[in-house]
């Protein structure tokens, strides 16, 4: 079964639509993604520099379908007991003390060790059943009865083992728990897999997704993006200021600024009643675009220049 | 059209792109759900689902305009357009020149036998629909898909001219050359035209087959032949290469290193244990996650008798180290140092200079040992594999056996790589059989591909 059918996820335009109003601006190709990994219920693979809006996506597609966002960050050392379930052993003893104190009445009247034994396996066994089961995130993403937004993010933090335990997940959407057997989700969930290219993914995951490269936007974007996230901010300024990013980015940085800190940037100067970016404003505000001592000071030599370069832009 | 997409896909293998058949099958639901008619968009879907990083993005970007912008002038139209059959004359510019022809018709019958070809009335009407048709299905007629060499150009295009039955025109040019009839210079146009199209499909078609092939069968004999013979010209496909390999290596295992970690309960051990204590259970089993913590220690002899080949086993160390913790590598002739902080600072080619110039010289491998155990010998534990590259040629010097044997009861492997063959071992100068006793694995190894596959031995057998 599919994850049920959303008129929200219709077609390429609509999902435009629907992620514009919701405050995201996307590309054709983010937009194209979401709807093939719907059609194709194929897990979206997103990858691309930190702050281009990944996790953002997994969100923004919960809110326009209303299902639930369930995330998992992913993390070295992530292991299937806290992924994908575990079991519940405080009361898994309780049980058994519980079955130990019936055990009179269970055996009472029978007679040798092999009536025993059978009495014992007529007796249902729930030691290893879902009521002990605690479901974590990729168990609990299958239980969703209307359908879920799974995000599993940056899972290159995670290990190689760990990415093989996510195949079987993405390819039919079950787990397999030895002791029960397999869980398949009723509704199989819209999955987004995040990275930011610490490390190489396995070709086999890779090979169960739509792989989504998202760079950094165009002029053209990332102003509607800006409109869209601080509609207070001046037009002037704000074609000033993604010009002003954007030749930043072309420098050699060791972290070049994202969305997130341009839209950070915006909301600084609205704070600060800016209306057009000059040099000692600029200056005392490049901490929020650039994160490293180094960065700032590259940018710092040569700021004048990229300044009138932004000005010429806009 | 699926055809064209099955084309497509041959053609990103090609490039180094490996599509399994599954994402074949991707592709193509892909290409259903987004329909063929948007290009922009069936663009973006395959991207989507046969790339995987941008890298292969771009390539596959760029392949897909080569390919479905051939592929689409070709067959576009084709439906729209009527049959070659009804050859009714063509009205405008070109009439004139069909007028003329059909007049001297009644002179020449071989002018009139390709009159009444196909090829000649495309030729005439200047229908490119049709014309580019036609070459589509003389390239499939000839095989042109298999065309891997520049000199098979002249071959195909000759096959393909035959093909669209350039025979007619071939003799209706003749017997106008025998007449010297005034029309000769104009059929003689359309001749030209005709072959200057062949060449040009041909060309396409070489392009977008043969270079791919290409670049494989040039890293193929780059792997294979001996290091020491590389040309320099080639010295940035090598780069390429091991670098490649190295990733390929450390993606496949390369494993951060962990400390024992607690796992999950054993509820059955606990509970069976629990037995003796009358069904309390005492005792509580984890399940314990074991982890493996392999370490490189690499030393790589850059003497005179080895500079050839040092450049490479240094070059491959640097992409090693780039890419794999704890690997650390050392240089040696006279004397040895730890040159692992100077990969780590400089570019490679600086990098590999300076581990050159700082410690190349007379070889003496009895004084790098000695070097080697002051330096690192306490480092040398179970999880260490030792790996030198060198020729073992030690000018007669004190190899000092007994440090090599050293390192061979601590490490967990020690490794050997040598640049000669093994039957020059022991030969002269040679101590490498001496050497060889206190090593896990020794091996000849002077190309690329022994190098790779050794290497890959080696961390496969490291955890």
């Amino acid at each position: 079964m599919h994850i049920q059918d959303f008129p929200q996820l219709e077609s390429i335009e609509r999902i435009e639509q629907g992620f514009e109003a919701l405050g995201y601006i996307c590309s054709t190709k983010i937009a194209t993604a979401v709807f093939l990994a719907f059609q194709l219920r194929k897990p979206v693979l997103v990858e691309g520099p930190p702050g281009v809006g990944k996790t953002e996506l997994a969100k923004t597609c919960a809110e326009l379908l209303s299902v639930p966002l369930i995330r998992l960050q992913c993390y070295e050392g992530l292991d299937e007991a806290k992924a994908l379930y575990e079991w519940k052993y405080g009361k898994q003893l309780l049980y058994t003390q519980v079955l130990k104190e019936k055990l009179g009445d269970l055996l009472h009247g029978a007679k040798g060790l092999a009536e025993s034994v059978e009495r014992l396996h007529q007796f249902g066994d729930i030691f290893y059943s879902e009521d002990f089961l605690e479901p974590r995130p990729l168990l609990k993403a299958m239980q969703q009865e209307r359908g879920a937004i799974l995000l599993i993010d940056e899972v290159d933090k995670s290990d190689y083992e760990f990415e093989s335990l996510l195949l079987e997940i993405l390819s039919d959407y079950q787990v397999s728990i030895p002791e029960i057997g397999t869980v398949k989700a009723s509704v199989s969930p819209m999955v987004f897999l995040t990275s930011n290219n610490s490390r190489d993914i396995s070709d086999a995951l890779k090979r169960r997704c739509l792989h989504l490269y998202i760079p950094f936007p165009s002029v053209e974007l990332e102003e509607r993006i800006v409109l869209s996230r601080v509609p207070d901010i001046d037009a002037t300024l704000r074609h000033q200021l993604v010009a002003f990013v954007h030749s930043l980015r072309d420098l050699d940085l060791k972290k070049a600024p994202a969305i997130s800190e341009t839209l950070d940037w915006a909301r600084s100067l609205l704070l600060l009643h800016a209306e057009q970016l000059d040099e000692a404003l600029v200056r005392s505000t490049l901490n929020v675009l650039l994160k490293f001592e180094d960065d700032i000071n590259s940018a710092e030599s040569g700021l004048v220049e990229l300044l009138r370069g932004a000005d010429s832009a806009a | 059209m699926q055809s064209a997409l099955t084309g497509f896909i041959q053609l990103l293998r090609s490039h180094e792109l490996r599509v399994s058949p599954a994402e074949t099958l991707d592709a193509m639901a892909v290409a259903s759900t987004l329909g063929y008619a948007d290009r922009e968009r069936l663009r973006d879907g395959l991207a989507l689902s046969l790339a995987k990083s941008a890298r292969e993005e771009a390539i596959l970007l760029r392949c897909f305009d080569q390919y479905f912008g051939r592929e689409l002038a070709g067959e576009k139209p084709s439906a729209a357009t009527p049959a070659a059959s009804e050859a009714a004359p063509a009205p405008d510019q070109d009439s004139e020149d069909a007028r003329q022809l059909q007049d001297g018709a009644a002179e020449f019958p071989e002018l009139a036998e390709a009159l009444q070809s196909p090829l000649l009335q495309q030729l005439l009407e200047d229908n490119r629909t049709e014309l580019s048709l036609s070459l589509g299905q003389a390239a499939a007629a000839t095989g042109l898909g298999n065309i891997r060499m520049f000199t098979q150009k002249g071959q195909y295009t000759r096959r393909m001219l035959d093909a669209l039955g350039e025979e007619t025109l071939r003799r209706a040019v003749v017997a106008l050359e025998q007449a010297d009839s005034p029309l000769l210079e104009l059929l003689k146009g359309y001749r030209d035209h005709l072959r200057q199209q062949v060449r040009e499909y041909v060309e396409r078609e070489y392009l977008l087959n043969a270079q791919g092939h290409n670049r494989q069968f040039m890293d193929d004999i780059l792997r294979r032949t001996r290091l020491n013979q590389l040309e320099q010209r080639y010295m940035d496909e090598v780069r390429e290469l091991v670098r490649k390999m190295a990733r390929k290596l450390a993606a496949r295992h390369s494993r951060k290193p962990k400390v024992q970690k607690r796992g999950q309960l054993d509820m059955g051990r606990t509970l069976r244990r629990g037995i003796a204590h009358d069904g309390i259970m005492f005792h509580t089993y984890w399940r314990k996650v074991r982890r493996d913590k392999p370490q490189i220690l690499a030393l790589c002899d850059v003497s005179g008798s080895v500079a050839a080949y040092a450049k490479f086993l240094l070059l491959f160390l640097y992409s090693l180290q780039d890419v794999l913790p704890r690997v650390r590598s050392f240089a040696f002739s006279s004397h040895l140092g730890e040159i692992s902080d100077l990969f780590r600072e400089h570019p490679v080619e600086k990098a590999i200079e300076l581990a050159n110039w700082r410690y190349g010289g007379a070889t003496d491998y009895g004084r790098s040992l000695e070097d080697f155990a002051e330096l690192a010998l306490a480092d040398v534990s179970s999880s260490t594999t030792v790996i030198v590259l060198g020729d073992a040629r030690n000018n007669g010097g004190d190899p000092k056996l007994e440090i090599m044997q050293g390192i061979y009861q601590r490490a967990r492997r020690v490794i050997w790589l040598n640049p000669e063959s093994r039957r020059a071992w022991g030969s002269g100068d040679s101590e490498m059989l001496r050497y060889q006793s206190a090593c896990h694995f020794a091996a000849e190894c002077n190309n690329l591909q022994q190098l790779e596959r050794i290497i890959d031995q080696l961390l496969r057998l490291n955890h």
